[in-house]
């Protein structure tokens, strides 16, 4: 089982997230989960990105994931309320359904010298998946082990995700189960691996993982929907085939999977809409403060849901 | 208290005791012998937690709190010695203990192949955690690992060790991957799932020796000697039940410990339940029907009355991203259908089989959302005939009116993609439609669409004909046969295009009707993907015609007719005398051919390996009469003996006979050589014929003497004999690249244009020429081998024996 609550840091490794959407020519912010840091919160409400303009601009026009360290004040637009909120360091998912920008999602970390986890790309070249770019916090030796590893299809989560087109949740990365990057892993105590596919126009394979770890989690509570027709037929919805929550230990059933029906919960949101769910409050299961909700397609329909809770 | 012994803590004796407690709590003091140092655990999951996606800890179904809260006693990581019924006491490594009843729940074991090596350090079988364990301490990256077994296990195991970084071949005996709970089609598709996971899968692959250095597995050496190195070797070949203490014991044991259907052994007060058990001649290995037995056994040792009765299972496999569903029987019957439905851009492949009205199997790939469904209909046997023209759509099409394809297609939204190789979408095509693109080709051409791989050409015809209605006539080019909607000449060209290598592979990607084709689209693919893949695709004699099958053309009276070849339609007194003795031996009839050989004819079919070895002893081999082949180089006796001879025509036709011998063709192919205008060897009507004159060498093709009657044309002059055999190799190459199948030579140069085309490729291109020539000899590699003399030997020889010899016994 799992640490149980009181055992909890109230640190994580991600402290801002936030969900972007097209209106017109421009991205707006829909929601987003802002903590304690209420300026950095009404500036983004006050603004909006054009295409290729500032970190959502970008992922937009360029297509792609996106990492921001030591935010250049050319390109990210809220250079100062951000270092004023002590954040440095930010990564942009768009989600497109088939060549439609459906949204974007932004995460924004900070305090890197004292916080662990990582955020990275990976990007298709010559048969391999390499490192595209990534933030890593006080992990540096990770973050080099990183930029000199490279993934073949099928090995590790990214060329897991690769090959299987669909999120993976690795447990236990640094400890008695090897993922690829192990050692290093296990030395930055990263534990918990979520790798999903991003989709692009163009087909461009780009794979993003989130490594978490125990003192300053990027989640407590991962969880992979699958929503695909190919697996449920014509009734819709999700089945909930994987997640790990340190409150409720594991969340697959064999026997019995959760369900989720369109428009119903946070997860029915995200189905309905095909946008990001960024969710705070008292609703969200198990007691957490912060729930998000990624949608990833495959051509135009939601393939998965993948979740994660602080 | 009533003592309870239960050996075995795995998953049906969990599941026993959980019901137990359920139904009879505080009445049972429970002691439970694990040989594993732990409890219950979800086995299944095993897989998951090789793979890194599932943490060990989560699998646990029953903790230690668990046990103590039920007040069990257990001796975990402690052997069961004995068990003495008569003192009904159960003797463990560490002592014994009582019981009023006892539960043997042993499982299984992995069967080891008994290969020598077997006992190297890194062998290991795939069964519990420990196994589990020492295959992901020896993942590294880089790190070799070789799975025997294509079964759930191993393919689990193979996946599992590849997201670990490590590089994996699989060795599976047969055909096709997962052959229990897989047809060919659905096998293939799981195969094309693991490649592109980097997992190397050799399927038809006999393991015959692990090799070790220094005690440790070196690698894995099959029958046909390759080498595959390896750190570590697991085999997943199957289970056999651990029935051993039950036998010790003294209980009636067959293969495994025999239960009745309250689950009590030959002697009532011990029962059994889960792998290690036999009901009805039965052996049980997947979970579903040890959850059943769990629950009748904690009835009957409650005193409930409650009978197990083996079900219908389905099949999953654990590896993400792989979606397969199979449950039932599907094996081809006489009294058996199948509906098929295949989907080659999704990758998705269902097959049916009906029986009466009744579902009695179905395999899914790709998409397998209505699995349960189908399930469903097959265990409770239901009569499907009101809803079989839409069955396999699903549910979600029941009771509604049947699918007519044309409305799903008048449906799509503008935006919906047709041409996935080319991104074309419906809109674009109706709007190049509108702008006059009325026909197929004029689609092709404006937009793309279909221009790639053309598997979306009916689609897009179904476009023009929901767009123009009857102002569109779909062309007529006649499909192979009822299997699928390609003609000859689109397969041909897809399994090039696609790199289309194995049967499955071309029914699945072109959308083939059928599970596995018929009767004559199989001899055609078969000829196509052995002319293109000599190296990669291995020759299906199931595929082939019966005289093709059993090397010898059957006659009339089921007997078959024996030709040695004859290099040039030359011999000598030796080989006569053996064909003499031959004939004589087993009584044939001796026919002298137009051919130029000598036909032995009235031979029974188990006589003929015995004749052919007895030819092959004379230094004859097959004359390939039957085949779709080279058949005979028929030559006049050219300048040795001829007045008339102008070059060695005799000479010629042994150089032509002995380079192309072997090869298989679109059709059968004959050559001949004369020697002069005059034309004996009758060479301007074969497939190709070369007529020597003073300057060198005319080389005609495309005649034929048989129901049709027709001269060959010319294709070429040339000076030397070298070039008389080159141009013919690649004549015969190009021949073999793009005839339809069963088109002669001169129906195929028909098709072509005429011979420009041909005289291009084979004449005038000396490098194209040359490519042709090393792709036969390539090819010839493979093929040229007499198959008299792979066939004459005493295991084909009992082999082609009758399974026995009724006559004398109705005499008697």
């Amino acid at each position: 089982m799992m640490d149980t609550a009181n055992a909890l840091s109230p640190r994580s490794f991600i402290t801002v997230s936030e969900v972007w959407v097209p209106e017109g020519d421009r991205l707006v912010l829909a929601e987003g989960s802002y903590g304690a840091l209420g300026a950095f919160e009404q500036t983004s409400m006050q603004t909006s990105f054009g295409y290729g303009e500032g970190l959502p601009g970008k992922a937009w026009a360029e297509a792609r994931p996106v990492v921001f360290k030591g935010f250049d004040p050319v390109s990210f637009k809220r250079k100062e309320a951000a270092q004023e909120a002590g954040l440095t360091a930010a990564v942009a998912l768009p989600v497109f359904a088939g060549d439609r920008l459906n949204a974007v999602l932004v995460v924004l970390c900070g305090e890197d010298e004292t916080t662990t986890g990582a955020i990275e790309v990976w990007a298709e070249r010559d048969g391999l998946l390499m490192l595209d770019d990534g933030y890593y916090g006080a992990a540096k030796h990770f973050e080099w082990v990183s930029q000199h590893t490279h993934f073949p299809k099928g090995q590790g989560l990214p060329g897991g995700v690769w090959a299987a087109q669909t999120p993976m949740l690795f447990r236990d990365l640094g400890s008695g189960y090897r993922f690829i990057r192990s050692e290093s892993a296990g030395a930055a105590g990263l534990t918990t691996g979520l790798g999903l596919p991003v989709p692009v126009p163009g087909g461009q394979t780009y794979v993003a993982t989130l490594l978490s770890a125990r003192g300053t989690p990027i989640a407590r509570r991962f969880e992979i929907w699958d929503a695909r027709e190919a697996r449920l037929g014509k009734d819709g919805g999700a089945v909930l085939i994987d997640g790990i929550c340190e409150r409720e230990g594991p969340l697959w059933s064999e026997d019995n999977p959760r369900r989720a029906q369109i428009w119903q919960g946070p997860i029915g949101q995200v189905l309905g809409s095909g946008v990001p769910v960024v969710s705070s409050g008292e609703t969200i299961a198990a007691g957490y403060s912060t729930m998000v909700a990624l949608p990833i397609h495959r051509g135009e329909e939601i393939a998965h849901v993948v979740a994660w809770y602080v | 208290m009533k003592k309870l012994v239960v050996i075995g803590a795995g998953m049906a004796s969990g599941r026993m005791l959980e019901h137990l407690f359920e139904v009879a709590p505080g009445e049972w003091d429970v002691t439970l012998f694990n040989a594993e140092p732990r409890g219950n655990y979800n086995r299944i999951m095993l897989s998951p937690v090789l793979s890194g996606e599932k943490s060990f800890e989560e699998i646990v179904t029953h903790d230690a709190g668990w046990y103590e809260a039920h007040g069990v006693t257990c001796r975990f990581g402690e052997r069961v010695v004995s068990i003495d019924t008569a003192r009904k006491e159960v003797t463990g490594e560490k002592g014994a203990v009582a019981y009023d009843k006892l539960v043997i729940a042993t499982g299984s074991e992995p069967f080891m192949i008994p290969l020598p090596g077997r006992d190297l350090e890194g062998v290991i079988a795939y069964r519990d955690l420990e196994d589990t364990n020492r295959m992901i301490e020896a993942a590294a990256p880089g790190a070799r690992a070789v799975v025997i077994g294509g079964g759930l296990l191993g393919l689990e195991a193979a996946a599992g060790m590849r997201l670990r970084g490590m590089e994996v071949t699989v060795v599976h005996l047969m055909g096709h991957l997962m052959e229990r709970q897989l047809d060919p089609a659905a096998g293939y598709l799981l195969r094309r799932a693991l490649v592109d996971r980097g997992i190397e899968v050799l399927c038809s692959a006999n393991s015959k020796e692990i090799l070790g250095e220094n005690g440790k597995v070196r690698a894995l050496r099959l029958d046909d000697g390759t080498e595959l190195p390896c750190d570590l070797l697991v085999m997943a070949v199957g289970i056999r039940p651990a029935s051993a203490l039950g036998r010790a014991a003294g209980l009636a044991v067959g293969r495994g410990i025999q239960v009745d259907a309250q689950m009590r052994s030959s002697n009532p007060d011990v029962l059994a339940l889960g792998e290690c058990i036999e009901f009805e001649g039965q052996l049980f290995g997947l979970v579903a029907p040890l959850y059943d037995q769990a629950k009748v056994a904690a009835a009957t040792l409650s005193g409930e009355s409650a009978s197990f009765t083996p079900r219908e299972v389905s099949t999953k496999l654990k590896v993400t991203g792989c979606d397969l569903f199979s449950a039932g029987d599907f094996a081809e019957g006489p009294e058996r259908e199948d509906i098929v439905f295949r989907d080659p851009a999704r990758g998705v492949y269902k097959r049916l089989v009906l029986e009466g009205n009744r579902l009695i199997g179905a395999v899914l790939y790709g998409d397998v959302a209505d699995g349960n469904w189908f399930f469903g209909l097959i265990k409770d046997a239901t009569d499907v005939s009101e809803m079989r023209e839409t069955l396999i759509f699903g549910p979600a099409f029941q009771g509604g009116a049947p699918a007519d394809p044309m409305a799903a297609v008048a449906a799509l939204p503008a935006d919906a993609e047709i041409c996935g190789c080319n991104g074309v979408c419906k809109g674009a095509i109706v709007t190049a439609i509108q702008n006059g693109a009325t026909t197929l080709d004029a689609i092709k051409a404006t937009t793309k669409a279909s221009a790639s791989c053309g598997n979306c050409a009916g689609l897009v015809e179904q476009v023009l004909a929901v767009t123009l209605g009857d102002a569109f006539v779909a062309p007529t080019a006649r499909p192979m046969c009822g299997c699928t909607e390609h003609p000859h000449e689109d397969v041909r060209r897809l399994i090039k295009a696609k790199a289309l290598k194995s049967m499955p592979a071309v029914m699945q990607e072109l959308g083939w009707k059928t599970p596995n084709g018929c009767h004559s689209c199989r001899p055609a693919l078969n000829y196509y993907l052995l002319a293109d893949w000599p190296l990669e695709y291995k020759d299906d004699p199931q595929s082939r015609f019966v005289n093709e099958r059993n090397h010898a053309n059957i006659q009339k009276d089921g007997t078959y007719s024996v030709m040695p070849r004859m290099w040039g339609g030359m011999t000598t007194p030796d080989e006569l005398l053996a064909i003499a003795a031959a004939a004589k031996k087993y009584n044939a009839t001796v026919k002298v051919t137009g051919g130029q050989r000598i036909d032995l004819l009235g031979i029974k079919k188990e006589d003929l390996p015995h004749i052919w070895a007895d030819l092959n002893a004379a230094g004859m081999v097959s004359g390939h009469a039957y085949s779709k082949g080279l058949r005979t180089v028929k030559t006049c006796v050219g300048t040795d003996w001829c007045r008339f001879g102008t070059q060695d025509s005799t000479g010629l036709g042994i150089k032509l006979e002995k380079r192309l011998w072997g090869s298989w063709t679109p059709h059968k192919f004959k050559l001949a050589v004369t020697g002069c205008p005059r034309n004996c060897a009758e060479a301007t009507c074969k497939d190709l014929g070369v007529i020597c004159v003073e300057s060198g060498y005319e080389i005609g093709v495309g005649g034929a003497a048989g129901m049709e009657l027709k001269e060959t044309e010319p294709l070429a002059k040339v000076a030397s004999e070298e070039e008389v055999i080159d141009i013919t190799v690649a004549f015969v190459q190009l021949y073999r690249e793009s005839a339809n199948y069963l088109d002669r030579p001169y129906k195929w140069i028909a098709k072509t244009g005429g011979l420009g085309w041909i005289r291009a490729q084979v004449v005038d291109d000396l490098e194209n020429r040359a490519c042709l020539i090393a792709r036969f000899d390539l090819s010839q590699s493979i093929y040229q081998k007499d198959p008299w003399a792979e066939r004459a030997t005493p295991d084909y020889q009992r082999a082609w024996s009758p399974l026995a010899d009724l006559t004398k016994e109705a005499a008697e």
